[in-house]
């Protein structure tokens, strides 16, 4: 008589090692929503709101999307998808990538997995996997959470838009913790996943706020994984098939390109 | 019934298939400017236990991590279980039992569940091993992980590694922050893993740890094989620390009696408060022609201490030319 084993235990490890955190992430992310998207119809409805925003420098106005500020879709882009949920979801997002790989072998735990009957590559892929879970899973959070107060706040955000939103939402967060796991892989430190994931996330964040300023650098757009993802705003004029596509494209192609890199590396040296 | 779960009588598979658990044939290993293994060569045949002596940074972590595949080597070849470890896959992996130096465990997790998560990848393992492997080394499962003591860790490490009753144990200084007790008990394990036909790879930094549980070892330092002996060989070259008190006989008399003799070293005789005399002195190799000198002697005390494997492991270290296999 064994033992008995679980199916896929690479991938429920992490899941069983990990909901506590994700149900924390959720909990911050819910809360975000609901302090935000109340505040609409006072926000939309206000004068005063619309002329303080009229004061402000438009340069800030542009870098927090505040211009969109108006509609319900446009509020909800800026403040919650583009903003805190964002912020929110990219450090998870940074942290889980450079902790699966990078983080593992640098604490030397790694080490002690590989020796057992897995491969380099089925670790990568199941700890990749993981993470897309978790992160479609707070991206799914976001589509009920503001469905549900799509009336309430008056948002007048249309179903299926908000699924588009959503899955772009967790495409351009995929891609920073596959960034982040790449990171990871290539130097065995979780600070170098760190370093990658934070890249994609804030340097695009970046890249879309300066082109955001003027004509001339609007260049930086196509440089910009936020701008691809909400740069459209998605919330009012749907979201293109493609441009999900791709993200989860890339994603894959950077998670692939982790497991060869770490199938090919001294482990823990 | 699976490979992995075996009655102790049934012995374990392939334990019986000839050629070597572990064939290492010039072995070498570069990081960077630094040369961790230059130029290794063993065999460990199957059914043995096989331990590496060597000082911190002699090349024992890096000459393991290699047979488990976790680092590549620069040149050379490593065959493991008849597997050359490059090619080395899950299932390979799975014959093998691993116990890193530097155990570092997920500490969030009771040790229950860590072990059930090894068992699920590397499994099968027979239902209450697990339980009595802990009972033995007296751990407990269900502590969180990061609150063990660093021995309970190792004993953790140390079902980890045994629980699956693989057909090699590759184990890494295995009974550091053991406590005496607990290391005999490990010893033990070893000892019942070599009945069942197991092979046992083990490392220390001190022969005393092992000597008991090895057929042979290898000394090793700064990347290469000293040498290669069986624990009795050694123990015939090793010095072994002696005291007599004599009566009837003078200091100089005794000295040039003993002073003759192949092997005595650091020789000192001298006069005790009572008359007789003393001496003490270091001796190495047979000890039959010192047992026939001192026949004719009044002796009125005599101490031949244990032979000091750890003393002549240490001139093994320190001597200047590495004679190479």
């Amino acid at each position: 008589m064994n033992v008995r084993r679980a199916p896929l235990p690479l991938f429920g490890k992490v899941l069983t090692d990990s909901w506590r955190g994700l149900l924390g992430w959720g909990a911050g992310l819910a809360a975000a929503a609901f302090l935000y998207l109340p505040l609409f119809p006072s926000i939309s409805g206000a004068s005063g709101m619309r002329a303080l925003i009229g004061q402000l420098p438009p340069e800030l106005v542009k870098t927090l999307n505040y211009d969109q500020i108006g509609t319900g879709a446009g509020y909800t882009q800026a403040t919650l998808f583009g903003l805190l949920g964002f912020l929110l979801v990219s450090i998870a997002a940074t942290s889980w990538g450079a902790g699966a790989l990078g983080g593992d072998e640098e604490s030397g735990r790694l080490e002690l997995t590989l020796a057992h009957g897995v491969t380099r590559v089925q670790v990568a892929v199941a700890r990749f996997c993981a993470i897309a879970a978790k992160i479609l899973a707070l991206s799914a959070l976001l589509f009920v959470v503001v469905f549900l107060l799509n009336d309430s706040s008056k948002l007048e955000i249309e179903a299926g838009n908000l699924l588009g939103m959503c899955l772009l939402f967790g495409g351009v967060t995929l891609l920073t913790a596959s960034a982040a796991l790449l990171g990871g892989a290539l130097t065995g430190r979780r600070i170098g996943g760190i370093a990658a994931g934070a890249a994609v996330a804030v340097l695009g964040y970046v890249f879309n706020a300066l082109g955001n300023q003027s004509a001339s650098l609007e260049w930086l757009h196509n440089l910009s994984p936020y701008y691809w993802a909400f740069g459209t705003s998605p919330l009012s004029s749907g979201a293109n098939v493609t441009t999900i596509v791709v993200f989860y494209a890339i994603s894959l192609v950077l998670a692939a390109f982790a497991a060869v890199v770490l199938r090919q590396r001294d482990i823990g040296v | 019934m699976s490979h992995g779960a075996l009655d102790p009588s049934s012995g374990v598979r392939g334990a019986t298939a000839p050629g070597a658990a572990i064939d290492v044939v010039d072995l070498v290993k570069q990081f960077g400017h630094n040369r961790a293994l230059n130029g290794v060569t063993f065999r460990v045949p199957r059914g043995t236990v096989f331990g590496v002596i060597g000082p911190n940074g002699a090349g024992k972590t890096t000459i393991m991590r290699a047979l488990l595949d976790i680092i590549r080597p620069t040149s050379g070849q490593a065959t493991v279980l008849g597997t050359d470890s490059r090619n080395a896959g899950p299932d390979l992996r799975r014959r093998i039992g691993y116990l890193p130096g530097e155990l570092i465990l997920d500490g969030r997790t009771s040790g229950r569940r860590l072990l059930q998560h090894y068992a699920d990848i590397s499994g099968p393992v027979a239902a209450g091993h697990v339980h009595e492997l802990a009972e033995r080394l007296k751990l407990d499962l269900d502590r969180p992980v990061r609150k063990l003591s660093k021995g309970n860790k190792q004993k953790l490490g140390i079902v980890q590694a045994f629980m699956h009753q693989p057909e090699l144990l590759v184990l890494d200084e295995p009974t550091s922050g053991l406590d005496p007790l607990m290391q005999q008990e490990f010893l033990r394990l070893v000892r019942e893993a070599h009945d069942r036909g197991q092979t046992v790879f083990l490392s220390s930094h001190v022969i005393s740890e092992i000597q008991q549980a090895a057929d042979q070892v290898a000394i090793l330092r700064d990347g290469r094989i000293v040498t290669i002996n069986s624990v009795d060989e050694l123990r015939a070259t090793a010095i072994r620390h002696l005291r007599l008190v004599a009566s009837g006989i003078r200091p100089t008399d005794l000295a040039a009696l003993l002073g003759g003799l192949d092997g005595v070293t650091t020789l000192d005789c001298t006069l005790t408060p009572t008359g007789d005399t003393e001496a003490v002195a270091t001796l190495s190799g047979d000890i039959a022609p010192f047992v026939q000198a001192i026949s004719t002697l009044h002796l009125r005390d005599l101490v031949l201490e244990e032979p000091d494997l750890e003393e002549s492991v240490l001139k093994l270290y320190s001597a200047p030319a590495a004679v190479t296999q």
